[in-house]
């Protein structure tokens, strides 16, 4: 019975060449810094998952922002739980990532034919610390608010397209209701829309190339 | 890159295979093996130490310090090393260059080799970088001053409590100690003027936690209450108001169903023979019934009640307590005796609205100064074992 579905599941799906493609490739031998990057997807999908949970109570205005995530807190079974894993899941990523990105650039795996996904790996750098921006303001409490103010006015800075950046990010002159609700938005739609698809292109290229061997000294 | 170099590259790739490892056993366990170290880091990080509390947005606190989320201190301490005029090349342009640096990096990056010992100024230029910002981090965490830390509550019951302590200080000269109101006495424009009680059935039912807010915070201007809002002139923070409410409705409300671990007496009682000490009796005994008007920026003889030694020696009539001296002017005073001075001119009555508190808070005080003031829990307990 279970060899008929297997079976049946295979000639539709192909397991085995699944298996051959994805999981039995041949790799040059790896050290334990090589598994930076899995660590990093790993993270991503924690953040991802618990992040998911956040947003059934969570409420992104400034009347209940503070509210729901005190509730979270002290309220629903294991919300504290959740909400240490992806706060603390933030920092681990941050850290992961730019560790990762380390790695690959003292051991030059970003030379020839690796460029494109070196490329793609700090885009996906740069998208994590945006996460973690945006993040940052939506708990709404004190040390939230003021540092998206002065966050946003870095951004104003800039001569020329200062002002605009600086609106745009907040969404008027002063970050309000709407700063919160383009920021939630930024941080559960677009940057993670963005981050999975870099994703899915930066796991192709290294397949499509293999994992890159250390360097020996005639490198 | 010529095509030679290219068939070079491929070439050794491919040798390296021939002696490595296949992912599937090999390396994945490895991944699976640290991916499984990093949860139980976080959630070994989200139980033993959790989220910092942090007050609600509280936008007319002048003193709060804004500080970024610690991966971009180092960018945060290094616009400090720009004038105000050049701030935008170092917000702006320098971290712009950076990052365009570093995405098309492998584009200029035309050195073939791959080890280290042949990338010299690349493993220098970026071991310097990354140095930079682990110092710039290290000195912007130094150098940041420690943020004032305020009291968070986190349930109904730390709300209650702390709301308790606010209304002792902020309401009780008005509204009194329960909320019944009546003549004030001793209050600056309002001497005479008879205020309604806030605890009644009436009151509870026909407002919401909002209004009462916006009362305490808007104050209302045509019957005397003056704002006590942040934005609006007072001293409360929006969570402080919030806290004065929940404190209100959980005690006045008969439709409140107070949680069970909520504290409903906080001035702890004395048991017979007890010696009661400062630490544990007499501090939350002043901060209910006396530092409403005993604080800085009130009308009090300069007699400020919120430390030991301020109840031992402030104000104009120290020495205000002497051990065992049961005609000390506290003792006479809490009693609603008057206090003269030496020539016999009147300096003071208390409590100035004739209300005296109650008898066992008497009792307390005086079986405080018979014991001679013991400071701290420990004193008291070696005073009564005697």
């Amino acid at each position: 019975m279970w060899k008929k579905i297997y079976i049946w599941l295979d000639e539709r799906l192909g397991f085995d060449d699944m298996y051959k493609m994805l999981l039995d490739r041949p790799e040059p031998h790896g050290n334990w810094w090589n598994t930076l990057g899995s660590a990093s997807l790993f993270l991503f999908i924690m953040q991802g998952v618990t992040g998911i949970f956040l947003t059934v109570y969570y409420t992104p205005s400034p009347d209940h922002a503070y509210d729901s995530v005190q509730y979270i807190m002290n309220g629903v079974a294991f919300g504290w739980l959740i909400r240490g894993i992806h706060h603390w899941g933030a920092t681990l990523m941050v850290l992961v990532v730019f560790i990762h990105m380390l790695r690959v650039f003292f051991s030059a795996s970003y030379k020839y034919p690796r460029e494109l996904t070196w490329m793609v790996g700090s885009l996906l750098f740069l998208l994590t610390l945006g996460m973690g921006f945006t993040g940052y303001l939506l708990p709404f409490n004190q040390r939230a608010y003021w540092a998206t103010v002065v966050g946003t006015n870095i951004g104003g800075v800039v001569p020329g397209v200062g002002p605009f950046i600086l609106k745009a990010l907040r969404g008027g002159t002063d970050v309000s209701a709407l700063t919160l609700s383009r920021f939630f938005s930024i941080h559960i739609w677009m940057l993670p829309a963005t981050l999975a698809g870099s994703i899915g292109l930066h796991l192709y290229l290294i397949m499509r190339h293999g994992e890159s061997a250390h360097p020996t000294l005639d490198d | 890159m010529n095509d030679e170099t290219k068939k070079k590259i491929k070439e050794k790739y491919e040798a390296a295979l021939q002696k490595g490892e296949r992912f599937w056993p090999d390396s994945i366990y490895k991944d699976l093996l640290v991916s499984f170290a990093l949860f139980i880091l976080l959630i070994g990080l989200a139980s033993f130490i959790g989220v910092h509390p942090e007050p609600k947005v509280d936008l007319t606190d002048t003193s709060y310090i804004p500080r970024p989320e610690w991966y971009f201190l180092f960018l945060f301490e290094f616009l400090k090393y720009f004038p105000g005029n050049l701030e935008w090349v170092g917000a702006a342009v320098i971290p712009g260059i950076l990052v365009v640096a570093l995405i098309f990096l492998p584009l200029y990056d035309k050195n073939p080799s791959r080890h280290y010992s042949k990338r010299k100024f690349a493993v220098g230029l970026m071991s310097f970088i990354v140095v930079g910002m682990v110092f710039l981090t290290i000195k912007a965490t130094l150098t940041t001053p420690p943020q004032e830390e305020s009291l968070v509550a986190n349930s109904i019951a730390e709300k209650m409590s702390l709301g308790q302590d606010l209304y002792s200080i902020q309401c009780v000269e008005c509204h009194g100690p329960d909320g019944y109101g009546g003549e004030v006495v001793g209050v600056e424009g309002l001497e005479g003027t008879i205020i309604k009680p806030i605890n009644s059935q009436d009151e509870m039912y026909t407002r919401n936690d909002d209004s009462l807010m916006s009362i305490i915070s808007y104050g209302q201007p045509n019957l005397g209450m003056v704002p006590f809002g942040g934005a609006y002139g007072g001293e409360l923070s929006s969570s402080e108001i919030e806290y004065i409410v929940t404190f209100m409705r959980y005690t006045w409300d008969d439709r409140a169903e107070v949680p069970a671990d909520a504290v409903t007496s906080a001035i702890p009682a004395l048991a017979e023979g007890e010696v009661p000490s400062y630490e544990v009796h007499i501090s939350a005994l002043v901060k209910r019934q006396c530092l409403s008007c005993h604080r800085e920026g009130k009308e009090n003889n300069n007699y400020l009640m919120d430390t030991y030694a301020g109840i031992l020696s402030g104000g104009n009539s120290a020495p205000n307590v002497v051990a065992g001296d049961m005609n000390s002017n506290l003792l006479q005073l809490i009693q609603g005796h008057e206090l003269t001075s030496s020539d016999g001119t009147l300096i003071h009555v208390m409590p100035p609205n004739g209300k005296p508190i109650k008898d066992e808070y008497i009792d307390m005080f005086i079986r405080w100064v018979e014991a001679g003031m013991p400071e701290t829990a420990a004193e008291a307990t070696a005073l009564s074992g005697e």
